[in-house]
């Protein structure tokens, strides 16, 4: 969980009430989110940790912690598989 | 995306804008209705401005065009700017100025598509409409070039007197490139109102064969099934090329989820509606989108209460733009002359008995009687 996905920049993408959509130039292929996918896509910045994130929606939806963590790993999983989020280790320093 | 769609429509967001970057242009089309002069082009740092503006107001399809947009020295360098706010860019450009390196600079800036107007496969025929020689060849060879960056090509091409039987052509054209295709009938007046282009649009009767061509309608001509911002068909109600049901009362996307930005900054709902809503160089875009009363008189036009459109037994068949029946009728609500005649050959087409419009109606005037010919009437249909 010390990774820190980073939003694919070669993505179009908007929030519109709370919500992502995302949009692919390579192939047109439109992704929508679900409310808690999209939070983890706008905690997603490249220097949160997977932890952090996990952080985050545990306050956001005041659930446990482990299952946060649980959430946040299954979705971040799910969202690099489809090269919506690049996952790299944390930059030092 | 529907959902996304009827979002954006309820909560009035600017999903899709189309901006003009310049008006100057390297070819000189017959049908054009710009005027190519410039008369004080936003600049570069006023164009980044108004796409930040873009940014925060929602939107996130974004079509930059012309005039010709590869006239502007600044063009990646906007590009650049408004991928990094996360635009869906689409450009549209003649290609003419394209070469390998501006191909690869399209890609590698995440471009997602490129639409080209195409006018027929026969030279002959193009080159007399841009009135440039070799315009087609260097825009086939661009749209070669651009492929080989696997970008994603369309073509489009506005059906007028000189070209009507050249479809099928580019067609075959569109195929052998394996990339979608548009056909469009919509001829509009000049941006200073001169009408003289008009005469450039086929008669209502001479697209009776076209609009029996099965290929000829929005859904199986433009074959990219991915949701992008484009005009098609003849003046079609969804102006932004998303089909959707929210859409259903209202004429067309404009000023409900998109809009058009000229060159000078001036705003309107849509490129072919002539209703200026304020300039951004004056003021902030939100305050036009939301607060402009031109923009929320456009916005309170409701298909059903249309005063001559809503009663007409052939809506259906009819595709109604409400920029052309400003520009055409004086009146964004009313009914005007060139839709009712499309309707009613539409209709007949789907086998309607003697439709007459709501319009012609109430001007005691019967439809003008067409017998319905068979298909492939075009004697030099390969054009």
């Amino acid at each position: 969980m010390s990774e820190s996905p980073a939003r694919n920049p070669k993505l179009a993408w908007r929030e519109v009430d709370g919500e992502i959509v995302i949009i692919s130039p390579e192939d047109s292929q439109v992704h929508e989110l679900n409310e808690t996918a999209s939070l983890v896509w706008k905690y997603a910045d490249g220097i949160r940790s997977c932890d952090e994130i996990a952080v985050e929606l545990a306050a956001e939806f005041d659930v446990a912690l482990e299952a946060a963590r649980a959430d946040a790993a299954e979705l971040i999983a799910a969202l690099e598989e489809k090269r919506l989020l690049l996952v790299a280790a944390p930059v030092e320093g | 995306m529907d959902r996304w769609i009827r979002r954006t429509v309820e909560r009035h967001l600017p999903w899709n804008v189309h901006l003009d970057l310049t008006y100057r242009c390297n070819e000189r089309c017959i049908h054009c209705y710009l005027d190519h002069e410039d008369y004080g082009e936003m600049t570069m740092l006023e164009i980044e401005g108004v796409l930040k503006q873009l940014a925060e107001a929602g939107t996130l399809f974004l079509t930059l065009s012309g005039g010709e947009i590869f006239l502007r020295q600044d063009l990646f360098e906007l590009i650049a700017y408004a991928r990094r706010l996360h635009f869906d860019v689409s450009v549209k450009t003649n290609a003419l100025l394209v070469d390998v390196e501006k191909a690869r600079r399209l890609k590698e800036l995440g471009v997602r598509g490129v639409q080209i107007s195409i006018y027929s496969a026969d030279p002959e025929v193009h080159d007399a409409i841009t009135k440039v020689r070799g315009s087609l060849a260097r825009s086939l060879a661009a749209i070669r070039l651009l492929q080989g960056q696997g970008l994603h090509v369309k073509i489009a091409c506005p059906l007028m007197t000189h070209n009507l039987a050249a479809y099928r052509g580019v067609q075959a054209l569109a195929e052998e490139l394996r990339i979608p295709y548009i056909l469009d009938l919509t001829i509009t007046p000049k941006m200073d109102g001169d009408a003289g282009i008009l005469s450039l649009r086929n008669p209502a009767r001479d697209l009776l064969p076209i609009l029996q061509d099965p290929i000829f309608s929005p859904k199986s001509c433009d074959r990219d099934d991915a949701p992008q911002p484009a005009t098609g068909g003849t003046g079609s109600s969804s102006s932004s090329g998303l089909e959707s049901h929210a859409y259903d009362d209202i004429p067309c996307s404009a000023g409900h989820n998109s809009c058009y930005i000229s060159p000078y900054g001036d705003v309107f709902p849509c490129v072919q509606m002539p209703v200026a809503t304020g300039n951004v160089r004056r003021e902030r875009f939100e305050e036009i989108w939301f607060h402009s009363n031109e923009m929320n008189r456009v916005r309170a036009i409701r298909e059903s209460q249309l005063p001559i459109c809503s009663s007409c037994t052939i809506r259906a068949h009819c595709e109604r733009c409400p920029g052309l029946a400003q520009m055409e009728g004086g009146d964004l609500s009313g009914a005007y002359e060139r839709a009712c005649e499309l309707a009613e050959l539409k209709a007949s087409v789907a086998g309607v008995e003697n439709p007459v419009s709501a319009l012609h109606v109430k001007n005691g005037r019967g439809a003008a009687s067409c017998k319905v010919p068979p298909l492939n009437v075009f004697p030099q249909a390969s054009a």
